[in-house]
């Protein structure tokens, strides 16, 4: 004969809805105890911040760059645009000095079909893992900047990842070490702290192609607009 | 007042990808399209004698497609790294599903052409002859009893289902051509919702054309009885009623996407100058327009023209021409664009492999004509009648 069911009553179920709401709130805390931690102890940003007014197109990064990362000939990891701007004697010259962006939302990245290009989760700088890439070439093509190329020596894709051999170890980048105007500031972007932080602080930075939203990580400060993307006026033009 | 800008120093990043891609990238939409086309025409006739050219658009497409990824391979850098597509799957990139779209596309094919020429294999190897070894050889299992309706009836439900998971697959390898390059949101010229659109134009136009031509070459070569080559030239007059709406399809979407450009910002219009006036003008207003797609227009325009099979191949060879120039300027167009400076990019030549892409290509041909002549693509009673 089946027992017949208890009718509950106020104090039943005060005390199952107590219990309930505990087990859920315990729940909610464990749950959440590793992303509040996160917060914290925010993972590292890597960025970058270049005053172009600083720079002197010294060429010291190109060539920094090449020597530490064994760049073959006629590939550049870093290099320096160069405009004139203006007519005789109203003259003025800009220079750009350029790299991976190592973008928070990186094209390369989302469309590498073997996940070759991937990212450090604990300072956000994209590396490309030679042992898987296929040399697709796709994120060449997916690069919005022009950063990457394929490393004829290994034939697989090849970019800036900040110097990691050198960043890892607490050494500043190549091109940062050897920048003789100081004009490339590199750090931490999460720690207030960093010379990268401070930099930027009482400034206002741009960012290339910031139309298309990769978030990227090097920022620029006294940047000339003219410089600052690829110039399809002239073309129209005819020129 | 906008000051002058000389430029000083700056980087040719040339164009990454080239024509072997290009080429990729037109024969899977041509694949995809004569599939298409072939199997919705079935879907609409619902004949029997309209089957050997139902096969001429499920085996050729087939024979595109396990050739094709040669293009690719030979394109990597590491082509020997070729099949780690397939394990180290990266879920945001279009390509990691098309490597699986083409694959499962071509074993779709496969299986769909095995089942249309299965009941004219099982008579041809039952009557031996020169080819009979062949035809058991691709009949595994026991080679089954009754005539060719038997067969064609304990057969038909497996077979209809193929053709359903082809044409699926079919459609979906066009929409990830489509969405590949409007993936790239740096190419202003490729990262348009019209690429989808542009894909199927073509794709449709170049199944139709490729099934008028590979259609009469088959006639040509294969000695078709004259009851069996009448209707077949009726449905093939119908292919190029589709090949001249689909050639009007193509204009409109081009058209469409070249409007869209003029409002895309200064790089939407140099995208568009430079099929217009560019260094792309050429290929695009004597290759793409007046010979892919004027000429074919006018000569599918009358019942009269579209009967004669040397007119209506005509047609289809400049039609393919129109969708091979069309595919190959929007990608190389595309990554012509500079990136960071003023100048257009160039392709470095690569002289070995535009020999391998051509030699393959040739090859490709070659074995479409020689299935012509070994595999069964006549209706048993129309050969054994016509024997």
């Amino acid at each position: 004969m089946p027992k017949p069911e208890k009718p509950l009553d106020r104090r039943g179920f005060l005390r199952k809805a107590g219990a309930s709401l505990s087990v859920l709130g315990a729940g909610v805390v464990l749950f959440q105890a590793p992303t509040l931690a996160g917060a914290a102890g925010r993972p590292k940003k890597y960025g970058m911040v270049i005053d172009c007014n600083r720079c002197t197109d010294c060429q010291g990064c190109t060539i920094a760059c090449i020597s530490e990362n064994n760049v073959p000939d006629g590939h550049y990891r870093s290099w320096v645009k160069c405009i004139e701007k203006g007519e005789y004697p109203n003259l003025s010259t800009h220079f750009l000095p350029r790299l991976c962006n190592n973008c928070e939302d990186a094209p390369c990245l989302n469309l590498c079909p073997t996940g070759a290009t991937y990212r450090t989760p604990q300072d956000g700088v994209v590396h490309v893992n030679r042992d898987v890439c296929v040399g697709c070439r796709i994120c060449v093509e997916a690069c919005p900047y022009g950063s990457r190329f394929v490393n004829p020596l290994t034939n697989t894709a090849d970019k800036c990842d900040f110097c990691y051999h050198r960043i890892t170890r607490g050494l500043e980048p190549a091109c940062v070490d050897a920048c003789t105007g100081r004009a490339r500031i590199f750090g931490d972007l999460n720690d207030p702290q960093s010379p990268v932080s401070v930099y930027m602080a009482d400034k206002s930075t741009q960012r290339l192609r910031a139309d298309l939203d990769t978030k990227p990580k090097v920022h620029y400060v006294h940047a000339d607009e003219a410089i600052m993307g690829p110039d399809y006026n002239l073309l129209l033009a005819g020129r | 007042m906008e000051q002058s800008v000389q430029y000083i120093y700056w980087i040719q990043h040339g164009v990454p990808l080239g024509y072997l891609i290009g080429w990729y990238l037109w024969l899977i939409s041509l694949a995809e399209g004569t599939h298409i086309v072939a199997h919705l025409s079935w879907l609409y006739y619902r004949s029997e004698d309209y089957r050997p050219l139902e096969k001429v658009g499920t085996f050729q497409p087939f024979i595109i497609l396990a050739l094709v990824p040669l293009f690719l391979i030979a394109d990597l850098g590491h082509p020997e790294r070729f099949y780690t597509m397939f394990y180290n799957w990266h879920w945001t990139s279009p390509v990691a599903y098309g490597v699986y779209i083409i694959t499962f596309c071509m074993i779709s094919y496969a299986i769909h052409s095995y089942y249309l020429f299965r009941p004219e294999l099982i008579i041809r190897a039952r009557q031996g002859g020169a080819w009979s070894g062949l035809y058991r050889l691709l009949l595994p299992g026991k080679t089954e009893d009754g005539d060719r309706n038997e067969i064609l009836a304990r057969q038909r439900r497996r077979e209809r289902a193929w053709a359903g998971v082809s044409l699926a697959f079919s459609f979906l390898g066009l929409i990830y051509l489509g969405i590949l390059l409007s993936s790239f949101k740096g190419r202003v010229m490729w990262s348009s919702s019209m690429m989808v659109f542009i894909f199927g134009a073509v794709g449709i136009t170049g199944g139709s054309a490729f099934l008028i031509l590979l259609s009469n070459l088959k006639n040509l070569l294969s000695k078709t009885a004259d009851e069996a080559l009448r209707p077949q030239q009726r449905y093939l007059a119908d292919f190029g009623v589709i090949l001249k709406y689909s050639l009007l399809a193509q204009a409109a979407v081009w058209f469409v996407y070249l409007v869209l450009l003029q409002y895309t910002g200064t790089g939407g219009r140099l995208a568009s100058y430079l099929f217009m006036e560019g260094p792309r003008s050429f290929q695009f207003w004597f290759w793409q327009v007046a010979v892919g797609l004027a000429l074919p227009f006018l000569l599918t325009l009358y019942r009269g023209l579209r009967e004669k099979p040397l007119i209506a191949s005509l047609a289809a060879v400049a039609a393919l021409a129109g969708t091979l120039s069309g595919i190959i300027n929007i990608f190389m167009g595309g990554q012509s664009l500079p990136m960071t400076n003023f100048r257009w990019e160039h392709l470095a030549p690569e002289p070995g492999k535009m020999i391998f892409g051509i030699v393959t290509m040739a090859v490709m041909f070659l074995v479409f004509l020689a299935t012509y002549r070994i595999l069964p693509y006549e209706n048993a009673e129309v050969s054994e009648g016509g024997a």
